[in-house]
């Protein structure tokens, strides 16, 4: 009897005492971390890498270096984002710069964004700094090839588990020509299970 | 101890419920303020946790009429990441739910909410001059209705979103996307037994004429007479949405009966939409050479009918049950001491409310309308008196937001 006259109480307590707390715990930036199953850092890096490695491992650029004797200038241009997130494009395109960049094997030069910015600043010079250490115009390296891409995802789902396929597609094309020299390709399949139920 | 417990559980309870209803006379006060002026008096508002998805639905459609595109999309953001994570039950939640009522329950959004908030988002980006990010709400959509599709029903499947992604596509220039983005919206209108809106119509001819111009276009053409050819667009293409009025919000049915024995009183609280015959408005476009009318293509008083009724036999079931527990438990306190059963009956009474929450600021129906101009300029009207003139660049796409409240039309241009 006693228990049943308690019930009421026992139930209200449990709904009215939730206890929350935040906690905060650093992690290695390189450490897989993967919560909603969403595009993240891991995979923006991991594409990244994989599709620079497989860009410089091809024959246009041995074919470039052979017939113009220095290496490719190259440029990033617009990813577009085709999939079902809001990513983030530029951290992508970091990434793919920094690859590009560190792999030594191709010049790089800075994106329309950069190079207005910059121009800015060496018009500024021309009429502020000392001839001695001035950045002329018209100096600027033109590039030679231009890399461009999307982001694709299909997403298949039955109740709370889902599969997303993401598809990022990227070519060089020659800014000389319009030729594509190379196109590469990076799949990730990622199978989601949602728990049914919550706290 | 018990009866201090009681008193407090009580006056947590009414303050809920006094702030559910405060909600819904804010939705009612927007016909005749600004939704600038109810969203501050929604942000004043301190709701629950559990209500924090509905009031972020309210506070990122209100912040979308107001002009703050950024502001909107952080918050209907937010109510999304809500709204999916309370997809999944909560234990807890459904024994409060089973032993005091509805309104302990989070609120994980209707059905129409679930896609309805893809909508609200894709026109704050498409506002905020970001199509890239409305792009993504239309496939999030699309996903969110495979979702909630059923063979039954038309539950969660919104003809305004297939429209949206329709012109989302087109003004990317993706045009087998839009085209079957328009067939969809076609088919939920014909499904509703709604007629198919002109600028639908002209859509489905339009973009059929550039995709399969000898297939679906002569089907077309046959069904949609009294256009001209699409011969290659070289006009301005104007899109626009109407939001008409403000829908409904639940109403408290409430039954309280003395129990056979007349020992105590036994409340039963249901929540209902009222009868409601809302006379439409239109909005005008006129240009230099063309005029239209905006055209019904989502009824929301019937969507969040339907909504309500779907969830009725579940609700039905447990406030019977929750009505004998809380029977059996006022009888077993009465058993003990009479006072105690007298305050256990009030606190079971009391708390018997009915879970009235909803996106309660939605435009009660979605009108659209397209026009094609060669002219600079389009005069919209809405209602009688009220008059805006948008400036139009030379061959472009644009989408309009007219809303018969008091804003401004918000206009997407490219």
């Amino acid at each position: 009897m006693k228990i049943k006259n308690n019930f009421l109480f026992i139930v209200l307590t449990t709904l009215f005492l939730t206890a929350c707390s935040t906690s905060v715990e650093r992690l290695d930036a390189q450490q897989e971390v993967d919560l909603s199953g969403a595009w993240n850092d891991t995979d923006s890096q991991l594409v990244a890498t994989e599709m620079v490695e497989d860009a410089l491992s091809r024959a246009w650029i041995t074919n470039f270096l052979k017939a113009q004797g220095k290496e490719p200038v190259v440029i990033v241009g617009k990813i577009r984002n085709l999939s079902h997130e809001h990513i983030n494009t530029n951290t992508f395109i970091a990434d793919i710069e920094r690859e590009l960049i560190n792999s030594g094997e191709v010049q790089f030069v800075a994106s329309a964004d950069a190079r207005d910015e910059i121009r800015a600043e060496r018009g500024d010079q021309d009429l502020n700094a000392s001839q001695a250490t001035r950045s002329m115009m018209g100096e600027e390296y033109g590039a030679d090839y231009m890399m461009q891409g999307q982001i694709n995802t299909i997403i298949d789902m039955d109740g709370s588990t889902q599969v997303r396929f993401y598809q990022v597609n990227l070519e060089l094309v020659s800014m000389k020509d319009n030729r594509k020299v190379w196109v590469g390709q990076k799949k990730i399949k990622k199978l989601i299970s949602n728990s049914k139920l919550r706290q | 101890m018990k009866t201090i417990f009681l008193t407090f559980l009580l006056v947590l309870l009414s303050a809920c419920a006094g702030q559910q209803r405060e909600t819904n006379n804010l939705a009612n006060l927007l016909t005749q303020q600004s939704p600038q002026e109810i969203l501050t008096q929604l942000q004043s508002i301190n709701p629950p946790e559990r209500d924090y998805a509905q009031f972020h639905l309210n506070v990122g459609l209100l912040q979308l009429l107001s002009g703050d595109f950024p502001a909107s999309i952080a918050t209907l953001t937010q109510a999304k990441k809500e709204m999916a994570v309370l997809e999944a039950t909560s234990i807890s939640e459904t024994m409060a739910a089973g032993t005091l009522n509805e309104t302990l329950r989070s609120y994980s959004g209707y059905p129409l909410d679930r896609v309805m908030v893809h909508n609200i988002l894709a026109l704050s980006y498409l506002f905020n001059d970001d199509i890239s990010g409305a792009r993504v709400e239309m496939l999030q959509a699309d996903v969110a209705m495979q979702k909630l599709a059923s063979k039954k029903s038309l539950t969660g499947q919104l003809a305004t979103t297939h429209l949206l992604a329709g012109i989302i596509y087109e003004m990317l220039d993706e045009q087998s996307n839009a085209l079957i983005s328009y067939k969809f919206s076609e088919n939920i209108i014909n499904e509703r037994q709604l007629s198919v809106p002109k600028g639908l119509q002209q859509a489905l001819l339009r973009l059929s004429y550039a995709v399969d111009r000898n297939g679906q276009y002569v089907t077309y053409k046959q069904r949609y007479q009294g256009f001209s050819s699409p011969m290659g667009n070289v006009n301005s293409q104007v899109f626009a949405l109407y939001f008409d009025g403000v829908v409904s919000h639940k109403r408290q049915r409430t039954l309280m009966v003395p129990s056979g024995n007349g020992e105590q009183l036994i409340r039963i609280s249901m929540p209902a939409y009222q009868h409601k015959t809302m006379r439409q408005t239109r909005a005008g476009l006129s240009s230099a050479n063309n005029q239209v009318t905006t055209q019904l293509i989502e009824n929301l008083e019937v969507l969040v009918r339907e909504d309500l009724s779907k969830e009725y036999p579940s609700i039905l079931l447990l406030t019977t049950t929750r009505a004998l527990a809380k029977y059996h438990l006022v009888a077993e306190a009465n058993q003990q001491d009479s006072l105690l059963g007298a305050l256990m009956n009030l606190a079971t009474v009391l708390t018997e409310v009915a879970d009235l929450r909803s996106w309660s600021m939605l435009p009660a129906n979605i009108q659209f309308a397209y026009l094609e101009t060669t002219g600079n300029s389009l005069r919209i009207n809405k209602g009688q008196t009220t008059q805006q003139d948008i400036s139009l660049a030379k061959d472009s796409k644009n989408l309009l937001l007219i809303s018969s409240l008091k804003t401004p039309v918000f206009h997407y241009q490219q």
